[in-house]
């Protein structure tokens, strides 16, 4: 018998032990991301769950792995990367006796299945001899006129590793050779989750940018984390949370980077001939100044683009803000639109009803736009129900434009970010090695189509641009417009994973793609991966492909423990109606957002490896930071904009859409500037505001000095330990280390200006001097600028800094 | 302030910090604060890249036969030195032409052809030329690698204005998107950067920095997750660093160039200049002539010729030229046959041009044959071999740039190795 590490024993009882047989076995999950992705959650996560009865081994670095594994690593690293690609049905090696199963494509239900027939389909062909040796690793190296020739090295650890297999699968029975190995430590063990209080602020300043209210301060004392579901109800329902949401979808679909001015790109000429430069003739006439009423007309121009512009992210807020389905994204039959933008569109009369308040720029109602009418015939918009085909984001006029095609890309750049953006997978990701890319180019007519090596992507991905067919038009022009012509023969016709587009769908096809798309269960995953980025700024982990890697273990067994705890999310936003509000609430809930520290030092290579990405720890993005200080201090620092911004790490939705995630010096600059300059600003108008208003120092006055007696000490300790809880949300006992850190910071000031001569008895110039805003003048001790310099250093802490 | 001014500083906010004697073991962030005070010398590491994928055989792999090009005939092909390049004096919009480009740096020129990117996609392509690395998101690009191993202190390390940028968590990676935006961060202790109006008197700063450098090793005498470690490194040493910025401002120009890559330029050279930067990432678009080809081709490449040459120019101003290590490529090439929109699609084989520091110029390696394939080569040799040569890939040549360096054997480098034997080494590439 073969040693097999996915006993199915194992993999029930694993199920029963993590509760997980639910989520396995109701829910159809279908084909997720990757291969890799299904086949690890499936087959693989249990691994370190079973191990109690499973063999392990010890990698070079001293990871601890399961053995004789199938899945992984020689599934990951060869099956799926190498043969997968033609043996398969519909590939080119269809008709050989070697013919996979692509997980990918088979229901949840069955991949176990399907992965034992790959599993039976490989030990056969290792068995299989010819002059002596396996025909697996002779194929695999490109002997037996292997038509993929070779790939693999005979030297590489790839081919280590299929030899081993070969010789487990050809050689005597032999008993699992087990270690007196324990087994793996359970994946958070030693992790310090974030206490009630610090959870709550995280949260509170991540969702609303505010500090959290002292109701909300009781009820987690109270009630502990039990209370955070309400309170997170709560908080996702004010304004602030659905700023944030449509900033941080933003930084995914980053249609705030429409080139140019939207009225423009986004409205063409051929449709809204009429419409789209209303505020030309917008009536100003009540303006009797020349100037102030051109300035008028730039204004409501500059208004109406940005509110074109918010239109797509604004119908994410519509869904979330009505508790919607998060499906609607890609099926809503409506756009949104404001006073002006609807002028635009020339719909205004019809919907002006709807607005509260006409005047506002910026009030969004949901509009379903008739089907579009050109300047001449052909220009019109087919549609059997005379409305535009909306499907949510898909077919609005900004996420067209933001991602638009030319002759030569025939919308391949739409369906590749359409396959990214709503089902979560990088088509260009790990982009497979062609043996020579140039021979394949020139040998075929049509290489997309019959080369292997390209169809093997553009059989999904070209169906999926032809979907966008109708949309065929290029810079500047709008974006509805079918093709002269008709749509491309040299590419896979329109349709959608193997189904052809129905001919009587082809003027919804957007729409038909969208009701597949809302169906396919790569689509919850793909939004549960989207909120672990809006909430954590970075994205979810990438399953290690490199076997030689001496921490592939430890890296795959960090990737396993993040892809189940997505999934389980991703289960339970399906079956609950896909209420995106619950996506947040669950991550929040997990321990990969709440991890905190560590117990002990991890200092060996595999743990380190394992817990490398677990902890939020994000520096916060410039807009963040503004809304922290904010929060804090009662106003924003204000120059956290436009070129400061991208200095920052800020994106510009356009060249640069990557938020820079560690601090540059140029970064470390604006934070010693912001530290320097919040504190300026805030600390002498604190102390010249009643003591009941007072933010920053409510239990003490300015002339409070240190080493003058223990109650005035004791007065300053207590105003650190407020600043510590306020600024850095650090509950720290009076007589701590930090605290008295901060406190010889502070004597240590007032010390050394009281040794030194001829310094001025007024707190700096510019820090005491503020347009209409009252401060604190005179310093006669020195207190008021070392309090600044105190609020400047916690300023400055990467707890302040960082979420 | 000046150097040993700063050193003295630093040591005095240990003394402030009651720490000078009881220091523990060295945190990679009073690593950096002790270097902060020394400038980084060079050499200086620029990558220009041509994105979109330029079309080589209009620069300096030209063809001129099988319809390859409608510019020029085969017998048009002008030499330099050992160089053989396209003519485009009578078809160049703006810029430099390669005619000039050549006569001006030919010597000083090392350019390699048939470069195989494996993929003609943009965004794989870019990865690969610019890590060495095709099936990984992890490697970081060479001008954040070299940053990292020769000046990770530098609070500008690796500069990028564009391309792929990935910095394998080695180094921050900085944006400085305008010259004024240099001025701006340059002086962050003082009122609207202006030295007479400090935030806090001096020795109060000074006791501010102590508690922050006490909080820190107090930070890391705590058990800590990974990511917090990392992160508290690098914030401590970006805010440490950022003082040395001050030496910046004498090197920004009064005046802005128009040019968007003498733009990038200026900001780069400023960078080096001042001592705060290792590496830049330069780059400009729209290379991707899917349509016209020729017309774009021909205002693009003499843009992209005259950022490099306007950076040779500035560098000599500066002096500070003999420092440059300059590397100039795109993510592929273009096909050699027109499409019916007069364009050109991608292509996976291309070349690179190399010039500066330990570069001895005046030599092409490589070869494409008649249709543009790339030709075998013998790594070892660097002579074309048909039959008994291996394709030259990404890897080889990020290979030979970390040798160049003086990093291919730094810890660093070697969290990321390329995967190459010694037989599939390029040798003596550099001269």
């Amino acid at each position: 018998m073969l040693p097999s590490f996915c006993h199915k024993t194992a993999i029930k009882k694993s199920r029963r032990s993590h509760g997980l047989s639910a989520a396995f076995s109701v829910t159809d999950f279908g084909p997720v991301r990757t291969v890799v992705l299904a086949l690890t959650f499936l087959v693989c996560y249990p691994a370190h769950i079973i191990l109690g009865e499973e063999p392990v081994t010890r990698s070079p670095m001293g990871c601890l792995v399961p053995a004789h594994d199938f899945s992984n690593p020689l599934w990951l690293t060869i099956g799926e990367q190498k043969c997968l690609t033609c043996h398969q049905p519909g590939g080119d090696a269809a008709e050989s006796p070697f013919v996979l199963m692509n997980p990918q494509k088979v229901e949840l239900t069955k991949r176990n299945d399907a992965q034992r027939q790959n599993r039976a389909a490989f030990v056969r062909m290792a068995t299989q001899t010819e002059n002596g040796a396996s025909r697996l690793l002779q194929k695999a190296i490109g002997n037996l006129d292997h038509g993929g020739g070779a790939v693999l090295k005979v030297d590489s650890a790839e081919y280590r590793l299929l030899s081993e297999f070969v010789r487990r699968s050809t050689g005597p029975d032999e008993p699992a050779s087990r270690t007196n190995e324990s087994p793996q430590r359970p994946f958070f063990d030693g992790v310090v989750m974030l206490d009630d209080r610090a959870l709550l602020r995280r949260v509170t300043l991540s969702l609303a940018g505010r500090l959290p209210t002292d109701a909300e301060f009781a009820a987690i004392k109270q009630d502990g984390k039990g209370a955070l579901p309400a309170i997170l109800e709560s908080v996702m329902k004010e304004d602030a949370f659905f700023d944030r949401l449509r900033e941080g979808f933003n930084d995914i679909f980053l249609t705030l980077g429409v080139d140019g001015n939207a009225d423009q790109t986004c409205l063409s000429y051929e449709h809204f001939e009429k419409t789209r430069h209303w505020y030309q003739h917008y009536d100003l006439s009540h303006i009797e100044d020349k100037n102030e009423r051109q300035r008028t007309e730039w204004k409501i121009a500059a208004e109406y683009r940005q509110a074109l512009l918010g239109e797509s992210m604004k119908l994410i807020e519509h869904i979330v803000r009505r508790e919607k389905p998060f499906t609607e994204i890609v099926t809503a039959d409506y756009i949104m639109v404001t006073p002006y933008s609807a002028r635009g569109y020339g719909v205004y009369e019809e919907v002006k009803s709807q607005f509260k308040n006409p005047a506002d720029p910026f009030e969004y109602v949901p509009v379903k736009l008739k089907a579009l009418v050109g300047r001449s015939r052909p220009e019109d918009q087919e549609s059997a129900t005379g409305f535009y085909p909306h499907a949510g984001l898909l077919s609005t006029f900004q996420y067209l434009t933001r991602y638009p095609t030319t002759e030569t890309n025939r919308n391949r750049l739409r369906a590749r970010m359409y396959y990214q953006h709503f089902l979560g997978v990088d088509v260009l990701e790990l982009a497979a090695r062609v043996s020579d890319a140039a021979a394949v180019t020139a040998k075929y007519e049509i290489p997309t189509m019959q080369a292997s090596e390209c169809a093997v992507c553009h059989r999904t991905l070209d169906p999926v641009a032809g979907l966008f067919q109708d949309y065929w038009r290029f810079a500047d022009q709008g974006v509805y417009g079918q093709r002269k012509g008709g749509w491309f023969t040299d590419m896979f016709g329109p349709g959608y994973e193997g189904a052809d587009l129905p001919a009587d769908q082809r003027w919804r096809s957007l729409q038909w793609l969208g009701e597949r798309t809302a169906k396919d269960p790569r689509f919850a995953i793909a939004m549960t991966e989207h909120v672990y980025f809006i909430l954590t700024g970075r994205k979810v982990l990438l399953p290690p492909r490199d076997f030689e890697d001496p921490l592939f273990a430890a890296k795959q067994r960090a990737y396993a423990e993040q892809r189940a705890q997505t999934e389980t999310i991703a289960i339970r936003f399906a079956e609950t109606g896909f209420h995106l509000k619950q996506v947040f609430q669950d991550w929040i809930a997990s321990r990969f957002y709440q991890a905190d520290g560590l117990a002990t030092a991890a200092a060996e290579p595999c743990r380190r490896a394992e817990l490398d990405d677990v902890g939020l720890v994000r520096l916060l993005t410039p807009e963040q930071l503004e809304r922290k200080v904010h929060a804090v201090f009662g106003e924003k620092w204000g120059r956290l904009t436009e070129q400061m911004a991208t200095l920052y790490g800020g994106i510009d939705s356009k060249e640069v859409t990557d938020r820079a995630s560690d601090p540059s010096g140029a970064m470390g600059a604006i934070q010693r500037t912001l530290s320097n300059d919040v504190a300026c600003k805030h600390v002498p108008r604190d102390f010249a505001r009643p003591v009941t208003e007072r933010m920053l120092f409510p239990g003490i006055e300015s002339m409070v000095t240190p080493g003058v007696s223990a109650e005035q000490d004791a007065l300053i300790r207590q105003a650190i330990v407020h600043l510590h809880a306020r600024l850095l949300g650090r509950d720290d006992a009076l007589d701590s280390a930090e605290v008295e850190r901060t406190f010889r910071l502070f004597a240590g000031i007032v010390q050394e200006a009281r040794d030194r001569k001829g310094l001025d008895s007024r707190e700096n110039y510019h820090c005491r001097t503020q347009k209409d805003v009252p401060t604190i003048s005179d310093d006669p001790h020195y207190t008021v600028r070392a309090w600044r310099g105190v609020v400047t250093y916690l300023l400055r802490r990467p707890e302040f800094l960082y979420e | 302030m000046n150097d040993s001014g700063m050193r003295r500083d630093f040591l005095k906010w240990l003394g402030l910090a009651g720490l000078q004697f009881a220091l523990p073991w060295r945190p990679y962030s009073v690593h950096a604060a002790e270097k902060e005070n020394v400038p980084y010398p060079g050499p200086y590491y620029i990558v220009f890249n041509a994105s979109g994928g330029w079309d080589t055989t209009y620069l300096m792999d030209p063809k001129g036969i099988n319809e390859i090009n409608r510019l020029y005939k085969e017998g048009d092909i002008l030499t330099h030195g050992a160089h053989t390049f396209a003519p485009n004096k009578q078809h160049a919009v703006g810029g430099l032409c390669n005619e000039d480009f050549f006569a001006e740096f030919g010597r000083e020129l090392l350019t390699f052809n048939g470069l195989d990117y494996s993929v003609n996609n943009h965004s794989p392509g870019a990865r690969y030329m610019a890590t060495g690395k095709l099936d990984s998101l992890a490697y970081p690009t060479f001008a954040a690698l070299v940053a990292a191993c020769r000046g990770g202190e530098c609070p500008l390390a690796f500069l990028t204005f564009g391309n792929y940028s990935a910095t394998g968590n080695l180094v921050a990676m900085s944006r400085v998107p305008y010259l004024p935006s240099l001025q701006k961060i340059a002086n962050a202790d003082a009122v609207d950067g202006n030295e007479r109006s400090p935030y806090h008197d001096d020795f109060a700063l000074a006791r501010i920095e102590a508690a922050l450098y006490e909080a820190h090793l107090a930070a890391e005498q705590q058990p800590r997750l990974p990511r917090a470690e990392r992160s508290a490194n690098m914030l401590y040493a970006a805010q440490s660093n950022s003082k040395a910025l001050q030496r910046v401002t004498q090197y920004i120009p009064k005046s802005v160039p128009k040019e968007r890559l003498a733009q990038q330029v200026e900001i780069a050279l400023a960078s080096f200049k001042a001592g705060v930067c290792v590496s830049a990432n330069l780059d400009i678009g729209q290379f991707d002539s899917h349509a016209n080809n020729d017309p774009d081709q021909m205002k693009l490449i003499p843009e992209f010729l005259a950022g490099i040459a306007y950076l040779l120019h500035r560098a000599e101003d500066l002096k500070i030229r003999e420092q440059l290590v300059v590397i100039v490529q795109s993510e592929m090439g273009r096909t050699p046959t027109y499409n019916a929109g007069n364009g050109k699609d991608h292509w996976s084989i291309g070349s690179a041009m190399f010039l500066g520091h330990g570069i001895r110029g005046n030599r092409v390696f490589g070869a494409t044959d008649e249709k543009q394939f790339a030709v075998p080569l013998d790594p070892q040799s660097l002579q074309l071999r048909p039959d008994a040569g291996i394709r030259i890939r990404p890897e080889q040549i990020h290979e030979s740039l970390r040798e160049l360096a003086g990093i291919a054997d730094h810890p660093l480098s070697k969290k990321f190795p390329l995967g190459l034997t010694d037989n599939d080494k390029l040798r003596g590439f550099w001269g």
